[in-house]
């Protein structure tokens, strides 16, 4: 038995690493670049704008998003292996897209390190006051500021029509503005060295594959084991990385919510197996009789019926001041929290209201699904011929049922443990936004509405991780309820 | 001959099983109807009328794929009509005909905002600009929403999108399901052999095939995105395309590799244990969570989008169920004579084989098509799924939410939700007990 559990653990493990890789591969391809979102909030709260660049660094190194993708990775002849340390998202982007039309990374390198040249001297940039005298301050920013955007464009961008547009702009603010003198050399090294791109294009190594090996140093690798700096790991010590909107650790979150989606989808599980039972057991043991007909048609009416619409359906009509104002419409408890030193039981008697609602929304789908398979694993075993002998030698009804005829029946109930747990996950998302129930279901639909890609990743593997051990606790199930099936 | 007349004997048997379940034959009339109403909703629910004469001229809007109309006037000036934003109501044309429900599923109506009941009074804003108690032809027979949207519309409208993301997703989903299901139960672990310079050909072929197809095409594809759901479809398409044509040249070549003497020792496949695998982690993933954080990342909103994730992730059961049937018709014995005349290998699976093991893939489709139709209501109500501007089921049920006093926008939506639903359960129940051959009599 201890054997075969292993055995079964053992097999969880490629599993568990094909849903951190999808969970990985989804984040990694989600829009918008990270960094500038933890920057400019950073810049909201501390109310300074300077030190951007270094700010930036920062968050990439922080976030793990200096280092390659993944151990490996299928590219081209024309890419090369360092284009992951570009620092700006659009710019890497822009540059691949450079790469992927003219194929010749040295002239493309060359004329990107001339762009930033062109861009960090304009940063830089003193201007002469004796030069200045004649012009407006404000003008001189005004242009300034102009220049740079144009430049800054330039560098975000891969389209030859666009680039030659921008590049006439600068040339004519160069010219029109003595001022400007000093870059006006740089300049002309940026277009002749975007017209040698042009000219050497060596669009067939694009055709050439290649495959580029970066070692253990990978944001994969760091988000399962950590760097050992910033980050602890994933699989050791369950670090999640950094939420995006508050820049908290994601496992803190985690933690504070996953106890009442826990509490809720166990109760529900509880709750269905308490209540589907005795009704499959019944409806099978009279068989055709009203009570089965009338309960299987209530049955397949509830397991048709979307949970969404109950729940809607349920609020309206139980805690809607225009009909009955009986229940609380949202949360867990009142908005104002606990009274100050409420025991348990207390606590327990004041949330009671608030978790009926959502209680029955939980519950009743797969206690229509757990009845059903209920009765039919029932009627498999009632026609047995051993239930008959037990009939005729004249043991009361409820004995042969209860007695003889259930434990056989258990098995299917217990195998499909693996579809309900699963499914309480699944469905706490709609519930709990429906009611507003702190837990990870309303998290991810926050972390959904606000991009928060860490967050949505992070529930995606729990959830697939918690999965996995339903099925494992079901499988264990089995070998106990079945004497039959022995485990080598 | 003689099979051929036995299959048929069976599906006749089958449809007279069907017949016979009242429940699941009055389920298929009505989705027969469902279907209908899809295909009609754009004439049967839109503020643009059938047929307008309008200064001597006829116009066909609702049929018609421009989207306005030049008329002269008898000083010589052009008056434009643009068909959808026309005032059709107020419009002084001689004859006009307006479809049966004569209101566009996202426009407002002023004169009726603010949720207006079923049964309430609706205001009428006639030609001359009175306003009067409204006739019957353009009653909002389910009320309005908020800004005076017509319910029913909404229904109607949104009857072709839960019914068309249902079944697209499922047709991928199935055409996946039962290839690798078939392909699984089939071949299993001991049965799909090869030279081993063929098996490590075609590896190296499909990591080129995959380079040449999408890592080459990577930013292409990306455009579409952004661009429409048809250019999706279409780059996806050549992408799949070019994958195909250099997994074939890789294969022909295999076969040549192979011939070579150290490298055509035979190899097993285990193409059942990979299913397998795939299956296990797809279903160990909480399929609404996986769509909704592969939702997230796409960066427009399309109902195409919905159709293809759910289709990739929904492939499951059908591929469980074909494989088991696979497992059980490989060892029959007209398959075993197939193989002794020298049949080939997916000849003999998909001309033999699948037609006898499609019943319970088919019943798999059904609960399919249900459950597809749950998750994209679900999504819409939560508003992560289609974009914002289409009304669907769950995106007036979810209007309807901010308003509890509106009922009628909780009530029909969700009905209409649950009998869709319950159609295809019912539908898949009949089908089962219809094609379980230990029920005949």
């Amino acid at each position: 038995m201890l054997q075969y559990i292993l055995k079964r653990v053992f097999i969880f493990i490629p599993t568990l690493i094909a849903i951190t890789l999808l969970g990985f591969i989804i984040s990694v391809n989600a829009p918008g670049d990270p960094v500038e979102r933890m920057v400019r909030s950073s810049i909201e709260d501390n109310a300074r704008s300077s030190n951007v660049v270094e700010e930036k660094r920062a968050w990439r190194e922080k976030l793990g998003l200096d280092l390659p993708v993944f151990y490996f990775s299928l590219t081209s002849l024309s890419r090369p292996d360092t284009l992951y340390k570009i620092e700006d998202r659009n710019e890497r982007e822009a540059l691949d897209r450079l790469i992927s039309i003219y194929g010749n990374w040295d002239a493309i390198q060359v004329y990107h390190q001339s762009l930033s040249k062109f861009y960090l001297s304009q940063l830089s940039f003193v201007a002469d006051t004796n030069q200045l005298k004649e012009y407006d301050k404000n003008a001189v920013l005004e242009t300034l500021n102009q220049l740079k955007f144009e430049a800054s464009a330039i560098q975000g961008t891969y389209d030859k029509a666009v680039i030659d547009v921008k590049m006439i702009k600068i040339t004519t603010l160069l010219s029109t503005y003595p001022f400007l003198e000093k870059f006006k050399l740089e300049f002309e090294m940026v277009k002749q060295n975007f017209s040698a791109i042009e000219k050497t294009g060596t669009s067939w190594k694009n055709y050439v594959p290649r495959i580029a090996f970066y070692g253990f140093k990978n944001q994969y690798h760091r988000w399962l084991f950590g760097d050992g700096k910033f980050s602890k790991g994933l699989l050791l010590h369950g670090d999640f990385g950094t939420s995006y909107v508050t820049r908290q650790p994601i496992s803190d979150v985690i933690y504070s919510k996953i106890g009442w989606s826990f509490f809720f989808s166990m109760l529900s599980v509880l709750l269905a197996y308490l209540v589907s039972i005795p009704i499959g057991v019944r409806a099978a043991a009279k068989r055709g009789s009203r009570f089965d007909k009338s309960s299987s048609i209530v049955l397949f009416l509830l397991y048709s019926m979307p949970s969404f619409w109950l729940a809607t359906l349920l609020l309206m009509t139980f805690s809607n001041t225009d009909a009955l104002a009986w229940l609380p419409a949202s949360g867990v408890k009142p908005a104002l929290g606990y009274p100050d030193g409420a025991s348990f039981w207390e606590m327990v008697k004041i949330s009671f209201p608030y978790i009926i609602l959502p209680a029955i929304c939980y519950t009743y789908s797969s206690f229509a699904f757990l009845s059903r398979t209920m009765r039919v694993a029932m009627l498999d075993v009632v026609n047995q011929d051993y239930i008959r002998t037990a009939r005729a030698k004249g043991l009361p009804e409820n004995k042969v049922i209860w007695k003889h005829g259930f434990r056989n029946a258990l098995l299917p109930i217990i195998t499909v443990f693996a579809n309900v747990f699963p499914a309480a996950i699944g469905g706490s998302v709609i519930i709990e936004s429906i009611f507003t129930i702190p837990g990870m279901g309303s998290e991810a639909i926050y972390a959904i509405q606000t991009n928060n890609y860490p967050m949505i990743i992070a529930i995606l593997t729990i959830t697939g991780f918690l999965t996995l051990v339903g099925y494992l606790i079901s499988d264990i199930l089995y070998a106990i309820v079945d004497p039959r099936i022995s485990y080598k | 001959m003689e099979e051929q007349k036995i299959n048929n004997d069976f599906k006749k048997f089958a449809w007279k099983q069907f017949k016979q379940n009242k429940p699941a034959y009055y389920s298929y009339k009505i989705l027969v109807f469902l279907i209908v109403l899809s295909v009609l909703s754009p004439i049967i629910a839109t503020d643009q009328p059938l047929y307008c004469k309008y200064k001597g001229v006829s116009m066909f809007p609702a049929f018609s794929f421009s989207n306005s109309c030049d008329i002269k006037n008898e000083d010589g000036t052009v008056e434009k009509i643009q068909y959808d934003i026309a005032e059709w109501k107020q419009l002084d044309a001689s004859t006009i005909i307006f479809a049966p429900v004569a209101y566009a599923p996202n426009k407002t109506d002023y004169n009726n905002a603010d949720y207006v009941s079923p049964g309430s009074k609706q205001i009428f804003v006639d030609k001359e600009g009175n306003e009067k108690s409204m006739p019957t032809k353009f009653r909002h027979w389910l009320g309005t929403g908020k800004g005076g949207e017509d319910v029913l519309s909404g229904l109607i409208n949104g009857t072709r999108i839960s019914l068309s993301i249902g079944i697209i997703s499922m047709l991928i989903a199935s055409f996946l399901g039962i290839i690798l299901g078939a392909m699984a139960g089939y071949f299993g672990d001991k049965k799909m052999q090869t030279s081993r310079g063929s098996f490590w050909t075609v590896l190296v072929g499909v990591v080129f095939a995959y380079y040449y197809g999408f890592s080459v095409r990577l930013y292409d594809i990306a455009d579409a995105f952004a661009d429409s759901g048809f250019a999706v479809l279409l780059q996806l398409i050549i992408s799949l395309v070019i994958f195909s044509i250099v997994v074939f040249l890789f294969y022909i070549l295999g076969k040549q590799i192979g011939k070579i003497s150290f490298l055509s020792t035979r190899v097993f496949i285990p193409v059942d244990s990979i299913v397998s695998r795939l299956i296990e982690i797809l279903i160990s993933m909480p399929l609404l969570i996986l769509i909704i954080s592969i939702s997230a990342i796409a960066k427009e909103k399309s109902m195409i989008n919905l159709m293809v994730i759910i289709g990739l992730t929904a492939w499951t059961g059908i591929a469980r169920l074909t494989r088991a049937e696979f497992l059980r018709i490989s060892n029959l014995e007209y398959i075993q004579a197939a193989k002794s005349m020298g049949l080939k290998e997916f000849r003999i699976m998909f001309k033999h084989a699948l037609p006898n093991a499609l019943a319970p893939a088919l019943v798999a489709i059904a609960f399919g098509v249900a459950s597809a139709i749950l998750i994209e209501s679900a999504l819409s109500f939560l508003g992560v799924g289609v974009p914002p501007t289409t009304v669907t089921w769950g995106s007036l049920l979810n209007a309807g939410r901010e308003q509890f006093s509106a009922w009628w926008l909780v009530v029909f939506p969700g009905l209409a939700i649950f009998l869709t639903v319950t159609i295809y359960n019912l539908l898949g129940e009949g089908l089962r007990d219809a094609l379980d051959p230990k029920l005949k009599k």
